[in-house]
């Protein structure tokens, strides 16, 4: 008791601590309403009534109307300062209080004749007390402060009309000639608007008469009121980009975003506005050359080599200024860049090297990941492990580890790991620099990022010396590990990899250390470890490991105990795939069949049929990790390099997931394809799905009046084709019904089995009509067809509001013609990942080949995303990164067809005369198919 | 994240004390401007999810709280002026016992999102004679939430140059003019009487 009242006597503390709510509000309503007003106690007051509220404190509807009420008992009193707080309250106010419109003569009134002072302050509260019914009062009022001489005013008046637009944009139309006014105008301060504080002292010059920002917000109402119409919007661009009509940075920098939001939706304009953006590279202010740079970095696929020099040299120069936030920016930037063009800034890593030491240790840490980046590009070509400047930048790190926290040592890790995935000729350095990193002190999450980074290493390096090096460091590692999580994890991985090893008696023995020395979960995962190499490796080994976990029966643990038994009893009987087992089930769709069977009780009558959960072979396991990786890396390196910065890993790895996973959501949407199918009675002999193109292929502009889209659904074992034609109505009066979909095939052997039309769309309703055909068989030889597809319907008007026809109506038949689909060879393939592509590639006997031109691309970057997607497969070694100077290149796809065999392909790319010749060679399990792919057109 | 071509620019400000409690914290919510044009209306049914999950972030107080709690153990005592947090864009600056943030969204201008926190840094300096600590803050409220009003209204930039922001904001009333207008009280009277007819006759001509 004694402390909380010496504490409330203590002057500081009574200043901190929150108003009382109630108190402050019986107070206002008593002194608000006093006659005379006492000004200055009235101000303290709502100084204290907005202390609550910004400090979150929320008023009833109730009381806050009551508070209104009173608090417009103020406009009686003339005190301009009273008066400037008394519009700052109504404006916190009036988004909780209920009549708020009482006050708008009173405003109105001060916008006429008010003093100067609190004039701006009523016309932004204006816009919050306005409705849409009481706006077209105000009109004249809006019109006459827009082109007020003073910029103050005018300033207001732009906000308070931009704060009206969406509730109002009739009435704000109006003000256009008055906007437009504004911008060209010269509007200066009266002389006496800095009279209100004595330090300014006589020192007039000095001040400014004017800061043109009317013009920043005129400029951004303009274009809300000019944004529907693109040709008045470029004569605005124009006009405003020449000379200096556009005096204040600020509003240049909203020009510049509004040529960007041009440019996003028309990219052939870059031509005529590239200029422009040009000149914004050299300005006075920092922020407006920052902005130049932003939007051409983000449309960098529209620039030119020699324009981007340009870029980079402002960039250079940013890179130098004493201002950190500017400083930041740049290196954004240029680490933005690095993604796609690594070779294009290698002109500033002298700076970057210097910025290494940055006190910012986001510029630091960006610096290295840039960095990273830039080396990767500098010796790919000549392929030799590292040079100097690995050398040189490694040792700077290693310096610089000590002194950052963790959060940057996360990401540095991340960005080497990548390094090396994209890079595998050069791991050797790299990874030795992540075990010295492991064998210093660290915390879990340090650690277990260390950790990831060598597990994704090892999966994903082709070299065996590398991963027989990343293991020993590890088994290091665990010999002691204070983590039991990560001795497991790394005991897994152990036992997987392990026993395919050269010395696997070297594993075998770390392994039982643990079994001796640590706690009862380290030990009963090292007991499964181990008889994984007793399982694959038999023979002696698996004598010697059987007399090890034999002495394990006795352990004191019950967990420990039980697995040692279990594990014997399988390998003494010899049940190799009870140990090691080379398939998992796909996690994701287990789990929707399994929430799909537990919701509805009558499935409790029969068992969960787990066969229907498609099996991933190991190897395919690795292509989906590998893709989400890869993923990854292209997808997020530009949030990535944001979370440098950002450092809460958390949060954002929420967004990459989704942008990763695109490959197990492939096998989760063909589950669903394959229920829909199977609810279809006319479908049900067709057996299992084999394949279905995941994306659906657009037949029609999307802004037709009806949009088509199609899926294309193989059942390989019975030989058919579904195609599945989505069709929305977009026209909003007409019915249509009885559509069905005509596809004529081009090749023969394709016969139409029959058409499941849909009976009828109502607007803005989309419905699925199914066309089966019987398909030839792969020794056919000639699986490849193109469709030609015309959609036919009865049209009917709607007569009422819901949708209804006239039942008279007989409407009338029309057809419609929509673009081919063709059946590729991508769509008999899935893509898969394997670490050694060459010994695949050997393996198989089926060869064919063919010479084409790659039609409609212009660089060996876009020849290569074109081959991906067209052939479905997967690029392998770090092949689909191509040097930007490069004039030929090689690419390696690997995949798996429908038949179930592997699918491999070696694409030589040669860029002559601005075209692409690809000389493709495709080898195939299958017979008969590697001919398909190279007869595909490209 | 789509390209932010409106003038709402800022997300939120917040002084923050030396213990990351508030003294004053303003979040805007910019209104969804604009009645998308037709060619606009099925790209904005993909962004809605998106920019939903991104406006309703700071939609209630304990969000808002967890927010700043969170964001105060990245900058406490760590002076780096500039920092990506959560999606945001964050500049801010620690003097003695408070620090100043401003937020916005995470590919703004960062040149410019700094200069306006200096700025407003700067004009507080000026307006709390050179003492920025939470004492001051606390006992010149009135003062505080005028700069910043006059600086930022509803996340939109008003002005960037600190003498014109101070020039704006009043200091407060003395005393001395209470006496005063209360003498001529009648006089005032008659005075915005006779302005306030001869107004509404202007008006009326017009």
């Amino acid at each position: 008791m004694s402390t909380s009242t010496y504490k409330k006597q203590d002057a500081y503390a009574s200043s901190g601590n929150l108003p009382d709510k109630m108190a402050i509000f019986q107070e206002c309503l008593q002194q608000f309403n006093a006659s005379p007003v006492n000004a200055k106690k009235c101000r303290q007051l709502l100084a204290k009534l907005l202390r609550l509220i910004y400090h979150g404190e929320q008023f009833p509807s109730q009381e806050s109307t009551t508070l209104f009420f009173s608090i417009s008992k103020l406009f009686q009193h003339k005190d301009s300062s009273l008066r400037q707080l008394v519009y700052l309250t109504i404006k916190e106010l009036s988004s909780t209080s209920d009549d708020i419109l009482m006050v708008t003569s009173s405003i109105m009134r001060d916008i006429q004749g008010g003093d100067i002072i609190y004039k701006p302050n009523a016309i932004r509260t204006l816009s919050k007390v306005l409705d849409s019914t009481t706006v077209n009062a105000a009109e004249r009022l809006f019109k006459n402060a827009i082109v007020d001489k003073n910029p103050v005013i005018s300033s207001a008046a732009l906000i308070s009309s931009y704060n009206l637009l969406p509730n109002s944009k009739e009435v704000v139309k109006r003000f256009t000639n008055e906007t437009l006014e504004s911008i060209q105008s010269h509007k200066v301060f009266p002389s006496n608007q800095f009279q209100l504080h004595e330090f300014y002292g006589n020192s007039t010059s000095k001040l400014p008469t004017t800061s043109y920002m009317y013009q920043y917000h005129a400029l951004g109402l303009l274009y809300h009121l000019r944004n529907h119409d693109k040709m008045a919007l470029m004569k605005l661009i124009t006009s405003l980009s020449e000379g200096s009509a556009l005096k204040n940075s600020l509003s240049i920098i909203q020009l510049i975003k509004y040529i960007h939001k041009i440019l996003i939706e028309d990219e052939a304009l870059i031509g005529h506005l590239y200029p422009i953006l040009a000149a914004f590279l050299k300005h006075k202010s920092d922020m407006v050359e920052l902005e130049a740079c932003k939007t051409l970095v983000s449309l960098q696929h529209l620039i030119k080599d020699d324009q981007f020099m340009a870029i980079i040299n402002t960039l250079q120069k940013l890179l130098g200024v004493p201002r950190t936030a500017t400083r930041f920016a740049a290196i954004r930037l240029i680490n933005k860049i690095s993604v796609k063009h690594p070779e294009k800034i290698l002109v500033v890593n002298s700076e970057l090297e210097g910025l290494i030491n940055d006190e910012n240790r986001s510029i630091s840490t960006l610096a290295i990941t840039t960095l990273l980046k830039t080396m990767g590009a500098g010796t790919i070509d000549t392929g030799s492990v590292g040079g100097e400047s690995v050398d040189r930048l490694i040792s700077k790190m290693t310096s610089l580890m000590g002194e950052i926290t963790e959060d940057f040592k996360i990401v540095i890790i991340e960005a080497i790991e990548n390094l090396a995935l994209k890079f595998p000729a050069k791991h050797k350095k790299l990874v030795s620099f992540l075990t010295d990193l492991l064998r210093d002190d660290g915390t879990l999450p340090l650690k277990t990022s260390i950790v990831n980074a060598l597990f994704d290493l090892i999966k994903f390096l082709p070299d065996a010396g590398a991963k027989q090096l990343i293991l020993m460091n590890l088994c290091e590692f665990i010999e002691d590990c204070e983590f039991a999580e990560l001795s497991v994890r790394i005991l897994h991985l152990l036992g997987d990899e392990g026993p395919h090893t050269t010395n696997p008696s070297y594993y075998i023995r770390h392994i039982y250390n643990r079994l001796v020395l640590e706690n009862s979960i380290v030990r009963s995962s090292a007991i499964i470890a181990l008889a994984k190499f007793a399982a694959v490796c038999g023979g002696h080994v698996s004598k010697n490991i059987q007399i090890l976990l034999s002495r394990c029966l006795n352990d004191a643990d019950d967990e420990v105990r039980d697995r040692a038994a279990l594990s014997l009893k399988f390998i003494k009987a010899n049940h190799k795939n009870f140990v090691v087992s080379d398939s998992k089930y796909d996690l994701a769709s287990l789990e929707s069949k399994l929430t799909h069977y537990l919701n509805d009780e009558s499935n409790f009558d029969t068992k969960f049929d787990i066969s229907e959960v498609p099996l991933l072979t190991s190897e395919e396991l690795k292509s989906i990790e590998y893709n989400r990786k890869i993923n990854k890396l292209d997808s997020g390196v530009t949030e990535s390099s944001d979370a440098v910065g950002n450092e809460d890993r958390g949060k954002e790895s929420g967004d990459k997931l989704s942008a990763g996973d695109s490959l197990s959501n492939d096998l989760l949407k063909q589950q669903e394809y394959s229920q829909e199918l199977s609810a279809i009675p006319e479908f049900a002999d067709y057996g299992t799905l084999s394949k279905s193109t995941i994306t659906p292929v657009y037949l029609t502009e999307r802004e037709n009046e009806f949009v088509v889209t199609v899926i294309k659904h193989f059942f390989i074992d019975s030989q058919k084709l579904v195609l599945q034609y989505n069709i929305t109505n977009t026209l909003p009066r007409s019915v249509l019904q009885d559509i069905s979909v005509i596809a004529q095939p081009d090749n023969e052997l394709y016969e139409e089995d029959f058409i499941i039309p849909i009976s009828e769309l109502k607007p803005d309703q989309s419905g699925d009509v199914y066309v089966s055909f019987s398909t030839p068989s792969i020794t056919d030889g000639d699986i490849l067809v193109a469709f030609g597809n015309t959609v036919a319907y009865t049209n009917k008007d709607v007569i009422d509001e819901e949708g209804n026809v006239d039942q008279r109506d007989d409407g009338w038949s029309d057809e419609y013609q929509i673009d081919d689909l063709e059946v590729s060879a991508g769509d008999f393939e899935t893509p898969l990942y394997n670490s050694n592509f060459t010994a695949v590639y050997d393996q198989l006997d089926n060869t064919d080949s063919s010479v084409v031109t790659i039609s409609g691309v212009d660089t060996l970057d876009n020849a290569i995303t074109r081959l991906k997607t067209s052939l479905n497969l997967m690029p392998l070694d770090g092949s689909d990164f191509v040097p930007s100077d490069a004039t030929s290149h090689v690419l390696k796809l690997l995949g798996k067809d429908v038949w179930g065999g592997k699918v491999a392909v070696m694409a030589r790319l040669a860029l002559t005369g601005g075209k692409v010749v690809a000389k493709i060679e495709a080898k195939s399990e299958t017979e008969t198919f590697s001919s398909i792919i190279t007869s595909g057109a490209y | 994240m789509a390209l932010n071509i409106s003038l709402y620019t800022i997300s939120a400000v917040l002084i923050l004390d030396n213990e990351g409690s508030r003294l004053y914290a303003k979040y805007y919510n910019p209104p969804a401007i604009d009645g998308p044009p037709q060619s606009q209306t099925q790209l904005l049914s993909q962004q809605q999810p998106h920019q939903l999950s991104n406006d309703n972030q700071f939609q209630t107080l304990s969000q808002q709280l967890k927010f700043e709690k969170e964001l105060f153990s990245k900058v406490n005592k760590i002076h780096q002026d500039i920092i990506l947090y959560d999606n945001h864009l964050i500049t801010y600056k620690q003097s003695n016992d408070i620090i100043l943030l401003v937020v916005a969204k995470i590919n703004e201008n960062e040149s410019l999102i700094y200069s306006i926190m200096a700025n407003l840094f700067e004009s507080l300096n000026i307006l709390l004679d050179n003492t920025i600590d939470r004492a001051t803050i606390l006992d010149k409220y009135d003062i505080v939430t005028l700069t910043i009003d006059e600086t930022i209204d509803d996340g939109i930039i008003i002005e960037t140059d600190p003498a014109i922001i101070v020039s704006r904001v009043t200091n407060p009333p003395s005393n001395q003019i209470d006496v005063h207008v209360n003498i001529d009280k009648g006089l005032f009277d008659a005075f915005s009487f006779a302005s306030k007819k001869i107004s509404e006759r202007l008006q009326q001509g017009l």
